[in-house]
Order: structure tokens, then sequence, then C-alpha cells
């Protein structure tokens, strides 16, 4: 401001125009970055989009045909029927969705036991945090030897108590974030008021960290949505994943199948991301507050 | 009294005479013995499940027998599917596996000469290519399994490339001999330098000198392409004490001349599987390839294809030894069908083998363009609506055939997908460049040796040891004097 004074107002407008035009062309070149690194990223979502939606002709058109003429969604309705895609689907979603409530059951009142009661001393919560330092791989065959022994394998049961104990660690050291961040005082103000400790956890305490829970729903569900390694072994015809269809269209050739390889992927993402649309205003809040807090 | 006595012993012995001799009543006209049972199958890809389906309805008309299949993906199925015979049970009846993999899941499968005879079945065994009969589906002597893709390599080219006199002209200028489809490596690298970055087709493109799959997923794309080479100038796995020859003379030639053609085929190479070279192939993008036998139905197929019609097929290039051409195509490990002995429905799972194994019904498979099956019956290479499908045909089926008693098969011992996914990724290395050729051969060798001792000396050479036989009894030997003198 101090510069302004005792220049002329020409002068002046004329840095303010130059302040202007520098914001536009930052603007400018802003966006024209935002919309190159879109292209990049969601250019072959794009293209297995418009495949999917193809005639079988339109594959190997030159010059590529981008948006199809004649849109049809034939390709789903092959790979729901011919490929059992109806089913694997659905093992998907229950499975994804049974993982995720399990999650949250057994992952809320084991980081409120650490946070509040220091459970487990003070390094409980990290040690939680190197079970998931192993590698899938490394558990593979005892776990299936131990699942085969329990007949375990190829039912729904199996999975959903596999990822759970899998997804908890995370689940935990990120709740007991929220939880410690959270005044004490609010809950002992509802247990005078006659609350007890359990409902002073239900009524009070979940409604505030819901942000939280929202990021341990959002993570259970699409890690168990995008699991492989455990889906294509612990699985069998009744129980396979949508993970597992997509790969058995994209490794090994896939021939004149490119329609409903492509749909297959198309709907192996689209859950996934409806449920961090659905989430994303938790998600950024609940990251934003938990994630700094652990 | 004594009378009708006498008449009532008499009708009862009548009618006893008459049971026994009346013959039982056979199932009627159209019945289908077994009404109500599935049988649960497992493969290794959405195309063979498709080419199941291709089948399956004249299967349940004739025998009442439906199909549940499941598909593991190629990368994870032999694990997977270890792990569960090893564990001493299957949830499969019957079970597709390459043939290379043999010795690691032939003690899991029900032999099929006892069923053969119980059940009157007839496998038709004279109608299948030698190679297969002779190599692939035993174990520990017995018929176990029946093929289901032939999976051998062949030559296409694109006679456009071929025929343009300006091509010929321009290719006898600089190399001084004809321009013909190439018979040797040496052809093929020439013609793959040649063609390279112009359009040999008359266009103005910038087009490709030939194509390949240098991949090292799966059993290994780059150790397939490197086999017919390695083998034509001399190759062997082993020698019999197990030591292996992957780093000798001809391995070393085969690769750093794989390695020295690379600026000739088309960006991404290394990371192309079975299907990107054939599309650019019927795309008319490059002049060469060879690959598996299953390609020329694409190339046939005019919905994709623009070489319809301008295609020639051949076998894969070898190597001039003594004035005569070795060939040696690759059978990559071709996929076959067994029975698992853990299942509960043995009977009806061997009438369903037999039933997709019959002339008729293979050949439904094998044709088909959608599926990559490749012919393996005698009678699919001569069948006449098969050579009447599309133009050429005839010369393909022909190639085929001659093909056949020519292959190479894959290292057929215990942990062969092991051997070949840690040779194929040392060949991939060297094509990259990360590594010169011999180092990376080298290490294979050394790769291999740690296999073998894990697995166990001796039992590996004992097997190695048949194999070697085998291999033998149809013209395969150890010749490392021929990476020297092959032209």
């Amino acid at each position: 401001m101090s510069t302004l004074v005792g220049t002329t107002p020409a002068v002046a407008v004329r840095r303010v125009n130059r302040h202007r035009v520098g914001r536009l062309v930052a603007d400018v070149f802003t966006y024209l970055g935002l919309a190159v690194t879109l292209v990049f990223f969601l250019g072959p979502f794009a293209w297995i989009l418009t495949t999917s939606l193809k005639g079988n002709n339109d594959f190997f058109a030159f010059p590529p045909v981008w948006i199809p003429s004649d849109p049809s969604l034939a390709h789903y309705v092959g790979l729901f029927t011919r490929a059992s895609g109806l089913r694997y689907f659905l093992n998907s979603l229950t499975i994804s969705s049974m993982s995720m409530v399990a999650a949250l059951l057994v992952s809320l009142p084991t980081a409120y036991a650490i946070a509040r009661w220091r459970f487990g001393g003070s390094v409980f919560g990290t040690f939680l945090l190197v079970l998931r330092m192993l590698p899938a791989i490394a558990l593979i065959i005892p776990v299936y030897l131990m699942y085969k022994t329990l007949g375990l394998t190829n039912s729904y049961l199996g999975l959903v108590i596999l990822y759970t104990v899998v997804y908890i660690p995370f689940a935990v050291w990120l709740l007991v974030g929220f939880l410690r961040d959270f005044p004490v005082e609010i809950e002992e103000a509802a247990m005078i008021d006659g609350c007890s400790r359990l409902g002073s956890l239900v009524r009070v305490v979940v409604p505030i960290i819901a942000p939280g829970m929202a990021v341990v729903a959002l993570f259970s569900f699409i890690a168990t949505w995008n699991e492989f390694l455990f889906a294509v072994v612990l699985t069998g015809i009744e129980t396979k994943t949508m993970m597992v269809l997509v790969t058995t269209y994209t490794s090994g050739g896939t021939d004149m199948f490119y329609g409903e390889a492509s749909a297959s992927v198309v709907l192996g993402v689209l859950p996934a991301f409806a449920v961090a649309f659905m989430l994303q205003r938790y998600l950024v809040k609940g990251l934003a507050l938990g994630g700094t807090k652990g | 009294m004594r009378q009708l006595r006498f008449l009532a012993v008499m009708l009862v012995l009548i009618a006893v005479v008459a049971a026994g001799v009346m013959p039982v009543q056979a199932p009627a006209q159209g019945a289908k013995p077994y009404e109500g049972t599935t049988i649960r199958a497992v493969v290794n890809a959405e195309y063979v499940k498709y080419s199941l389906s291709l089948v399956e309805k004249d299967l349940y008309d004739k025998l009442g027998i439906k199909l549940d299949v499941e598909v593991i993906p190629l990368d994870a199925f032999v694990p997977k599917t270890l792990l569960e015979f090893n564990s001493g049970s299957s949830p499969w009846d019957l079970i597709m596996f390459g043939p290379s993999n043999m010795p690691d899941y032939g003690r899991h499968f029900e032999p099929l000469e006892a069923w053969t005879q119980k059940l009157k079945l007839d496998f038709q065994l004279d109608d299948i290519a030698d190679v297969y009969k002779k190599l692939m589906l035993r174990h520990n002597g017995k018929l176990v399994s029946m093929p289901y893709d032939g999976d051998v390599h062949m030559l296409f080219w694109n006679k456009v490339a071929y025929e343009r006199p300006d091509n010929k002209k321009k290719f006898k200028d600089k190399y001084k001999y004809d321009l013909q489809p190439p018979k040797t490596w040496k052809q093929w690298d020439d013609a793959s330098e040649f063609f390279h970055g112009w359009g040999w087709d008359g266009t103005d493109n910038k087009l490709f000198g030939a194509g390949a799959s240098y991949k090292p997923s799966g059993s290994g794309y780059s150790y397939h392409w490197w086999r017919s080479r390695f083998f034509s100038y001399g190759g062997q796995y082993f020698d019999a004490d197990m030591k292996p020859l992957i780093n000798t003379a001809p391995a070393l030639r085969a690769l750093e001349e794989m390695v020295r053609t690379m600026p000739y085929y088309p960006p991404g190479v290394l990371l192309f599987e079975s299907e990107e070279p054939k599309t650019m192939l019927v795309k008319g993008e490059i002049p060469l390839l060879y690959s598996w036998t299953s390609t020329g139905k694409r190339v046939g197929d005019a919905r994709e294809s623009v070489i319809v019609g301008k295609a020639g097929f051949g076998l894969v290039p070898g190597a001039e030894i003594d004035g005569k051409i070795i060939h040696r195509p690759a059978i990559t490990p071709g996929r076959a069908m067994a029975v698992s002995k853990y299942s509960k429905k043995i009977e009806p799972t061997m009438k369903v083998l037999e039933f997709i194994s019959l002339p008729d019904q293979s050949l439904k498979i094998v044709m088909d363009p959608k599926t990559i099956m490749d012919p393996w019956r005698v009678t699919h290479f001569r069948s006449e609506k098969f050579r009447k499908a599309f133009p050429g045909a005839p010369e393909y089926l022909d190639a085929i055939e001659k093909s056949f008693p020519l292959v190479v098969p894959d290292p057929v011992i215990p942990g062969a997908d092991e051997y070949q996914r840690k040779l194929s990724f040392e060949i991939t290395e060297a094509l990259a460049k990360r590594k010169p050729a011999k180092e990376a051969l080298d290490s294979a060798a050394r790769e291999w040796d740690k296999i073998t001792d894990r697995r166990g000396r001796d039992k590996q050479k004992a097997a190695w040891g048949e194999k070697m036989a085998e291999m033998k009894a149809i013209g395969i030997e150890y010749h490392p004097d021929w990476a020297a003198k092959a032209k």
C-alpha cells in the first residue's frame, strides 16, 4: 500500500492491470495444467468406458472411434449372463459391505479402550500397525491351510473374517486419533445426565467422530473391493469376486472379448468410486483431523 | 388238484425262464443318462470358458450334464490349482492344465484307460497329432488327459509386403538375394530390418519390421519366442546330469540376435502378450509374425482383418545346418483336460471329457475365431468345413499339420512353470538391455540350478532323463556345434 502512496493514479492503474493480467495468465496455466492432468489420469478410464459401449467393429477402427456412434450395453449383458458377472458383482458387494460393517464394529470399541484407558500401554496402538506391515503373500499359504481345515474356503464368512482382521489395525489407529482428541468432559457430562458408558459412546461420541468412521468405512470397503490375492486363493465358483473376474479378462490375452473386458473394468471401479463420492465430504474432514492426531 | 399244482409250477417256471432270456429294456431314445448332474470345471481364461459354452448345449442334449466353469486368472492358475490339489482335495471335477506341468499335476488325475474299458469310451487317439500323444498326455506311462488346445507356433506374413515389385527390387539391391517369406532366422532378421520404418504397403505410413510377444509373464512369452531359435541352433534344456545348457553357444546366439533386432519391432514389444502383435498383423501394421496357430482365425476374420486373402502361412523359420533347414516351432505348452481323482463324479466327468474331445465337438471349439484354441486333431487339419472357413484356410491348415512333427516341447519336468518364468524374466532383461545377453543367460542358469537343488537333484535328473529320451526319439538333441555353423 505504501508503494502506491506518492504514485500517480495512471501508474497505479497500470500496476493493478498488470497484476490482473498476471493472475489471469497464472489462472490459465493452472487450469491448463489441471486439464492436462485430468486427461492424463482420466483418459485411459474414458477409453475403457467408451470401449465397453462400442460394437466389435469399432475396437480396431482407424482412425480410432472415441465416442461410439451406436452405444450399446451388449457387453455388460454378456458379462452378466455368459461370464457370471452378476454373481461376482453381488459377491463383491456383499463381502465388501460385511467387511466394512465388521471393521467398524470391532475397531470402534478397541480404539475406545486404547484411547480412554490406555489399553495395552503406550505401544499397543503402534504395535497393531505392525500387523499391517506383514505382506499378504507371506500369509497366504498358512491362511489357506488353516481355512481348508476349518472349512472356511469358498465362503463369505471366511473372507469377511480375514478382511476384518487385516483392516482393523489401520481402522483402530485412525479412530484412536479421533477419540484422543475428543473432549472427555462431554462424555462425562453425558454420563452425569444418566447415560451409560456405552450410551455415551453411541449417542454422543459416534455422531461427533462420524468423519473418522466414514474414513474407516470407506477404507475397508475399497480395500476389500480391490483385494485380489486372498480373493483368488480362498474363493471358489460361488464366492469369486469382481476383481478376480477383471483379472481373468486382463491376464493372458483378451482375444475378441475387449468389450466384456472393458465392461468388467468399469464395473470393477464403479462401486468403489460411488462409495468414495458419497463419503467424500467426511473423507476430507476425517483424514485432515484423524490423520494428524494419531 | 395234482394237475392244478403241476400247471401252477409250470407257469412259474415259464415265467422265470422268460424273464431270464428277455433282454433288459434299453433306455428310451433321447433319454439323458446323467440328467441333473453338474460338472465343475476349472480353466485359466474367459475365452476358454467361452469355448466350452460352444459345446454345452449338445452336451446337455446328449448326456443331460451341465457345466459350471470356474475361471482362475492365468498368472495365478498353476499356484492356486496345485495348492488345492496338494492339500489332498479339489473342488473341481474337470481340470484344464498346461501339459508341460504334467509332472506336478499328473498324480492328481484319474487314469483314463480303466474307464475307457468300463464305459466303452472312445477318445480316438489315432486321430491325435503324434507329439501330443507321445509327450503330453501321459503320467508315469498312464494316459491321464486329452488335448484341448494345440498351442503350436507358426509363421504368418502379409503378402502385400512380399509381392510389391518395388519392395522386391529394393530388397534384392540391399541384401543380394530375392525377397521371400523367411525360411531361416537370417532371412527373418533381414526382412524385419528391411521393412521397418516405412510404408511397405505402398502408403506413407511408418510401419514396423516384424511382431513378437516379449513380455515375461505367465510361463513366459519371451522365452517361447527365444526357444525356436535356441533349438534350431542345436540347443537343449539340460545335459544328462541336469546341468543347464541355456547359457551355451546356441542360447547366446539366439538371444544376441533377438537383442540386435529389437529396433525393428514395435515400441512396447516388451509388454506384448499374445494378442497385441496379432492385432497389428491383422491391421496390416507388421508384415511378419510367428505366433500361435489361432492367429490364422483372426487373419481370416473379415470383421477385423484387413489381410483376409492376403496372408501367407508357413513354418516358423529355422537354421540352415549342412544344407538342411532345421525348424523348431514351439508348443507352448498346449492345453489339456483331465479328470480329478478327488472328484465324486468321475464317471460323468469321463463322459464329458470324451464328449468335448470328439472330432466334431472339438472342431467347433478350434474353429471359432473368438476362442484362441488351436487345432490338434488330424481331422481338424483336414476338415472340409474348416478348409472352407476363410480364404487361405487350406494353406493355413496344411502349415499347421506340417509344423506338428517338428515342435519342441517345454521342459516337461517337475517345476516346469518355475524354470520357464525364471528364464523368461532373464531373456526380457537382456532384450530390455538391462543386462548383456551372456550375463542374463548365466543368471538364468544359476536360477535353474537353484530350482533343481531345491526340488531334489536326483529326482529331477530321473524325470529329465525320461523326457530327454522322449525328445531324442522325436529328433531333438543337443548340438553345440550348430550355433557356429548355422546359416
